[in-house]
């Protein structure tokens, strides 16, 4: 049996790859992309409802998702969110890009960094990854700091029904989202990606 | 070959992909945060997976 938290850990980073949504053609078989996110959803949720009903056993889960909304289902729910809200011209690509990636790879940082050092360096080093990584593809500071605050602050609290793989990806987009439409925030790059498959 | 073994090859299978694709369509930045954020956990899962079949 190979380790269970190894192999959350990678399910999570790979996460990130999500964001080769944004290469797609913006029609497939003559279908908006976006049918295809939807339809996606519909067999994590499908595979979701099968595993609440005891009639599937999926490795990797912990304990306490035996009876409640599992991690990947929260995580692919607030991805699926953010590119349904990206192609209504709610949220700018770049920073749909950079908090898929960040959420994907923030997450597990900051729960191994709170295993082996404690919590403190865990919320320090979080902020670190979120903020390099909204920096990396963002490249406003402004945008990169909130970010990376707002991305750690929403990772502590453990509710039930709000898990932190959405809340991770749904506020700090959200709010940045807000402060940039509003011209509150500074100007950012607003596509960084073009459709090129 | 067990479906969860397979399941995890499929998982490196889309890194490489999806960052090679990223890296020839000169988007070098998303295409290197993919290949780092994953090399970790990957390299990880790898030495699980190599022991697991060791036993």
């Amino acid at each position: 049996m190979f380790d269970e938290k190894i192999y959350r850990r990678f399910n999570h980073t790979v996460a990130a790859c999500f964001v080769i949504y944004f290469l797609f053609p913006q029609k497939i078989m003559g279908l908006e992309r976006i049918y295809l996110v939807i339809l996606l959803w519909i067999i994590i949720l499908g595979i979701e409802y099968l595993r609440l009903n005891k009639n599937l056993n999926l490795f990797g889960m912990r304990d306490y998702e035996s009876d409640r909304v599992a991690g990947f289902v929260w995580f692919a729910s607030g991805t699926f969110i953010i590119l349904g809200f990206y192609e209504m011209g709610a949220f700018p690509q770049s920073l749909a890009v950079a908090t898929i990636i960040m959420a994907a790879y923030t997450d597990p940082v900051i729960g191994e960094v709170n295993h082996k050092l404690g919590d403190r360096w865990g919320l320090g080093i979080g902020f670190v990854c979120s903020f390099a990584i909204y920096q990396l593809i963002v490249g406003v500071i402004f945008y990169s700091v909130l970010g990376g605050l707002i991305a750690v602050l929403v990772e502590r609290p453990k509710l039930k029904w709000f898990d932190d793989d959405l809340a991770m990806q749904i506020l700090p987009i959200s709010i940045l989202s807000i402060l940039w439409l509003s011209g509150i925030g500074p100007d950012l790059p607003e596509t960084i990606i073009g459709s090129g498959l | 070959m067990k479906i969860k073994e397979f399941y995890i090859y499929v998982m490196y299978l889309v890194v490489i992909i999806t960052s090679m694709l990223f890296i020839v369509k000169d988007y070098y930045i998303i295409g290197s945060l993919l290949i780092l954020g994953n090399l970790v956990p990957g390299y990880a899962m790898a030495n699980s997976l190599m022991g697991n079949n060791e036993n």
